[in-house]
């Protein structure tokens, strides 16, 4: 039983997961190929105006005005927590690593054990966050149905059972092959689930045109 | 007597417009997080009291969402539901915000697009009743 869910089956949720993003991305230049001009370039817009530092600094403030770091900052910071660590601690955990070595030879550098540890927590903090936004607040309530619980599972549970296998909590064995399987399950579901806007957060804030792209993006369905 | 009580609904066109949009609306649709964080980006949203069924994705999972949770097996009864969420609860005014980039305001116009197909639309006189501000 472990020996299947640590080799082929971690094989294939790696393959999933890698194909399923290429699919979905592929798919998505393919359907966008169409380009408009989303900003018609203008006389006189290239040209830069020089600002001092302080103006530039007031004008970078004022502009945060406008955004969800005014209107909800405290889910702003929470999310912002949230993904950062979610993504730093498994890339730069040691065990992983170590294991990544064993088995192919190209181990990452790490961070400190008890660092990862404190990501981990605070992903779980803001997961509980997340789990009480939707249950207490009206208009997250609105739109969640099961499957939004369900897919805010599949993103904590490999973090709760690698917590627990780190400190040694209950069975190791069991909390190990339990911490394989639901990171096998979340690496399967992301390109498929509405995990995947980590792949088209991306697609459509740059290359999508609109006027709230990060770039000048002009792709069109 | 307005038209909308006389054309029978065809869900085979329903489908066909459905598909021809799904590489699009469906991706949209299901990477939407549900995080509500577009709600108050919409200005019928806050000048209703916060009330959720004037948030953008509200509207959206209602409408269009229906649609192609049903494939497009829409009635009558379904049709006229969404027409008052795509004309009423929305002016297509396209200030809506998602920081994952999700696109509200096309996929109300085609849910417009599919009704109006359909011969469901706000009449004359309705269109008028429905000013809400
Ligand atoms: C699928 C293959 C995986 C294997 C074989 C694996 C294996 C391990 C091992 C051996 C540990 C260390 C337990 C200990 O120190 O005794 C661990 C910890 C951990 N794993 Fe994984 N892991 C996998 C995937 C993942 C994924 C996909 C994630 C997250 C998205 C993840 C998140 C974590 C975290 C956060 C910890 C550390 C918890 C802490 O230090 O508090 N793992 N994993
Ligand atoms: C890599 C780039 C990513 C970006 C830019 C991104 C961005 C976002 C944004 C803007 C939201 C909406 C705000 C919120 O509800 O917190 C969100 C929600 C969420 N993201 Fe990500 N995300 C990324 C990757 C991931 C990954 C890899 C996972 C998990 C495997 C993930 C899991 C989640 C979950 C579970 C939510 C919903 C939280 C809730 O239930 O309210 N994200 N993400
Ligand atoms: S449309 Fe965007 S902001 Fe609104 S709930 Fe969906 S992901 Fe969140
Ligand atoms: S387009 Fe519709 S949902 Fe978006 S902000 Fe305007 S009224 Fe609100």
């Amino acid at each position: 039983m472990y020996d299947l869910i640590e080799g082929p089956f971690l094989s294939l949720a790696f393959i999933i997961f890698v194909l399923g993003l290429l699919y979905q991305g592929s798919r998505f230049f393919q359907l966008t190929r169409k380009k408009e001009w989303i900003a018609p370039p203008l006389p006189g817009a290239e040209k830069r105006v020089k600002k001092s530092v302080g103006q530039f600094i007031i004008d970078g403030l004022a502009s945060v005005k406008g955004t969800l770091w005014k209107t909800d900052p405290l889910m702003m910071i929470v999310t912002s927590a949230f993904h950062v660590c979610l993504i730093l601690a498994p890339i730069f955990l040691l065990a992983h690593n170590v294991l990544l070595d064993q088995s192919w030879g190209i181990g990452l550098w790490s961070f400190p054990e008890s660092f990862t540890d404190w990501l981990t927590i605070v992903v779980l903090i803001c997961v509980a966050f997340f789990l009480m936004r939707r249950l207490f607040l009206a208009r997250v309530r609105a739109i969640t149905s099961f499957y939004d619980y369900f897919v805010l599972l599949i993103a904590a549970a490999p973090f709760l059972t690698g917590y627990l296998a780190y400190h040694q909590w209950f069975d190791y064995r069991t909390v190990m092959i339990l911490h394989i399987l639901t990171a096998e399950l979340m690496l399967i579901t992301v390109p498929f689930t509405k995990l995947g806007h980590m792949l088209f957060f991306f697609l459509y804030r740059f290359l999508i045109g609109s006027e709230y792209s990060f770039t000048r993006g002009s792709r069109t369905w | 007597m307005s038209n909308q009580n006389i054309k029978p609904i065809n869900t085979g066109e329903i489908k066909e417009m459905l598909n021809r949009q799904k590489g699009k609306m469906k991706r949209y649709l299901s990477f939407c997080a549900h995080c509500s964080l577009c709600a108050d980006s919409c200005f019928l949203y806050r000048a209703h009291n916060r009330d959720p069924q004037y948030m953008p994705s509200y509207k959206v999972i209602q409408s269009l969402g229906k649609l192609y949770k049903k494939r497009g097996e829409a009635d009558r009864r379904l049709l006229t539901e969404i027409k008052g969420i795509v004309w009423r609860n929305c002016v297509l005014c396209g200030r809506c915000y998602c920081p994952i980039g999700i696109h509200i305001p096309s996929m109300i116009a085609f849910a417009r697009s599919i009704c109006r197909s359909q011969d469901v639309y706000p009449q004359g006189d309705e269109a008028s009743s429905e000013s809400w501000l």
